[in-house]
């Protein structure tokens, strides 16, 4: 494993801590009844999107799914133009019209939350194949679930980007359910890593709950797409804490499936053996805490205070002007 | 006629060495047909009953969806993590029910998993990876025909099987796990993605077993002497630039120079002290322990592994008795014929 440095380490708690602050936030304001549209939560999976974006420049891209406010944040999309969005906000990162689905920063790289479930593979090959074609060096990550996996979409775009040595890699953040379907049920493969083989690509399985696994396999992954050597698969195992969206009420799950999720969180994970490890301070990661739960208030506040787009607004930005 | 045990991994064999390395590729799909054919050649010795381990992927459900046996073949029902702590707990209940053999399908971890809980049950290691050390690449049917032969008592397992080593972590004094090929120490500070496949990462390592003809750091060790399973020796070595190199395949495809600084013999009972420090302690080529600046660590050499049984071995003293001879039948009556 490649050296981490201790602003590295810094960045990672801080993305995943305000992943988590947000999410939380976010599941509350909904429950108030306070957000239009619907959220599908991130909680519980950090580790994938920081542990592959913290390899990533806003020079390269990622591509993501309905559950996107945890790719946003590990991209560095601004958190207020986020909850702004939530809201409906002119201020929104796509000025009130996107929603949750939608989220995009292409400044960030953020090619967009996306809610066609299989829909950001097909994207991420037409950015890699930008990066191809310019001789640019940027990598694109495109993270989809395991329902996603299941869907036409990704086997075209993993082939494509196989034949094509595409420099993209796709994540699969295997959260063990499409919904309320368990993985095991929709996936004749037994096992999403499994189909690397079948596209002539590195195919391997990581623990998702656990960082240092995925930034060690995605910084792999990401060099070698970076070589031109062409896209790797990578499942990534994990739990999502919420239910699929908000208001799910998670019959399908046991209280001790739960209680197993919670004792591997990647946060306290994480927490607790760099702290063994004297690497970084309780203080420090105490003021992390305050700071980004701080920083999702102040969100909330921005996105409450911002204005609703005007009325004629509406059609801005929704078709293309041809001459 | 006693009952036959199977342990299959589903994560076995998709680690990171398909990646940073040419490591084979070992599909769960191909992990049911191993089950499947263990199970037909069981059923052919006439085995009647045998326990499978239940697994987050469904291999043991799905080698049996559709397959026509006489036997009786059930999913042991534990709870299921997903981990290592699965095969530890279906050895233990498989040992408990009185099974003659447990057949693992996995790798060095898993057979290290299934080894805690077996006691003195022997397995039948079938590998799932040439990355491998103590389990082998066989043939699911043999390795199921060797189960057969023991469990139907048409050979007696104390003939054919050996009693291996086994490395014992400790850390700050505490036993905290055991190796059945090899630990060593690494300069990551993270267990991260698990596998080595930098040897300028290693520090020291202790081996139950330096054989050319493997990969990984048996084959360091094999470059220097040979240790096999049975040979009750262990190796001490100290890694680094400076000494003394060889050339060793330390993953798949990997042939790369490694600098020994330092080995030496060790013997039965032996316990070496590492060097202390910041390091993570990789058990059987996985980092699994993260060890902090003031813990001490320690391996101990002993000859308390699993047993296992040697394959051919078994086949060859059930062909001498007859078990495989159609027109062979006991004095008193038929037994097990196939
Ligand atoms: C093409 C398409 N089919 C169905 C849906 C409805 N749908 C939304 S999310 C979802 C499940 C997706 O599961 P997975 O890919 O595992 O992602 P997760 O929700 O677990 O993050 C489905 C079926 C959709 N949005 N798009
Ligand atoms: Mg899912």
């Amino acid at each position: 494993m490649a050296e981490i440095s201790r602003d590295t380490l810094l960045w990672i708690y801080e993305r995943m801590r305000l992943i988590r602050c947000f999410e939380d936030k976010v599941a509350e304001l909904f429950a108030q009844g306070l957000l239009p549209g619907f959220v599908h939560l991130y909680a519980g999976e950090e580790a994938i999107a920081v542990g592959v974006c913290a390899h990533l420049t806003d020079r390269d891209y990622i591509t993501s799914t309905h559950r996107g406010h945890g790719h946003c944040i590990a991209k560095g999309v601004d958190i207020n133009a986020m909850m702004a969005e939530l809201f409906g906000k002119a201020t929104g990162a796509c000025k009130g019209k996107g929603g949750s689905m939608h989220i995009a920063d292409v400044s960030k790289g953020m090619l967009g939350a996306n809610g066609i479930v299989g829909g950001g593979g097909p994207l991420a090959c037409g950015s890699g194949l930008t990066a191809k074609v310019t001789g640019s060096d940027s990598v694109t990550a495109c993270f989809f679930g395991d329902g996603a996996a299941e869907q036409g979409t990704m086997h075209e775009a993993m082939n494509l980007a196989a034949i094509w040595k595409l420099p993209v890699i796709f994540v699969c953040e295997n959260n063990l359910y499409a919904e309320s379907t368990p993985w095991f049920y929709h996936c004749a493969a037994r096992d999403i890593a499994d189909r690397g083989v079948a596209y002539n690509m590195p195919g391997i399985l990581v623990d998702g709950t656990d960082v240092f696994a995925v930034y060690e396999a995605a910084g792999e992954a990401i060099a070698r797409a970076r070589r031109g050597e062409g896209p790797t698969l990578i499942e990534a195992r994990a739990f999502r804490y919420y239910g699929h969206f908000q208001g799910d009420p998670l019959t399908y799950r046991t209280p001790e499936e739960e209680e197993e999720y919670r004792r591997r969180d990647p946060l306290d994970q994480f927490r607790r053996r760099v702290l063994e490890r004297n690497l970084l301070t309780a203080d420090e990661l105490d003021a992390i805490d305050a700071r980004a739960r701080e920083a999702v208030e102040a969100a909330v506040r921005f996105a409450q205070a911002s204005p609703y787009p005007a009325p004629e607004e509406c059609l801005t930005d929704v078709y293309v002007k041809y001459p | 006629m006693s009952a036959v045990g199977i342990i299959a991994n589903p994560a076995s064999g998709k680690d990171i060495r398909r990646l940073v390395a040419q490591a084979s590729v070992f599909d769960n799909n191909e992990k049911v047909n191993i089950i499947r054919r263990t199970l037909r050649a069981l059923d052919a010795l006439g085995v009647r009953r045998v326990l499978i381990m239940p697994d987050t992927a469904g291999l043991g459900l799905r080698a049996l969806d559709g397959l026509r046996l006489s036997l009786d073949a059930r999913i042991i029902e534990m709870p299921v993590y997903g981990d290592a702590r699965d095969s530890t707990r279906a050895a233990r209940i498989m040992a408990e029910a009185g099974v003659a053999c447990i057949v693992t399908v996995g790798g060095d971890g898993t057979n290290r998993a299934a080894a805690r809980g077996a006691g003195d049950v022997p397995l039948i290691p079938v590998s799932t990876g040439t990355n491998n050390v103590f389990p082998v690449m066989v043939e699911g049917t043999v390795a199921g025909l060797a189960a057969g032969v023991i469990a139907a008592g048409l050979v007696p397992a104390d003939a054919v099987t050996y009693r291996t080593k086994r490395l014992e972590l400790y850390v700050d004094g505490e036993l905290i796990d055991v190796a059945l090929v090899d630990i060593a120490t690494s300069r990551d500070l993270f267990v991260g993605s698990r596998a080595l496949w930098d040897p300028g990462r290693l520090r020291e390592a202790v081996l139950a077993q330096a054989r050319p003809g493997t990969v990984g750091l048996a084959a360091v060790g094999g470059c220097l002497t040979t240790l096999s399973p049975r040979n009750t020796h262990g190796l001490y070595l100290r890694l680094g630039a400076g000494g003394r190199q060889v050339l060793a395949p330390i993953a798949p495809g990997l042939v790369v120079p490694v600098g020994i600084l330092e080995h030496r013999l060790l013997e039965a009972g032996e316990e070496v002290h590492l060097d202390p420090g910041n390091c993570t302690v990789a058990l059987d080529g996985e980092r699994e322990v993260e060890v902090g600046l003031q813990q001490t660590v320690a391996v101990r050499l002993t000859t308390a592994g699993p047993r296992v049984v040697d394959i051919e071995a078994a086949l060859a003293e059930a062909t001498r008795r007859g078990a495989f001879d159609l027109a062979w039948e006991a004095p008193d009556g038929p037994s097990g014929g196939c």
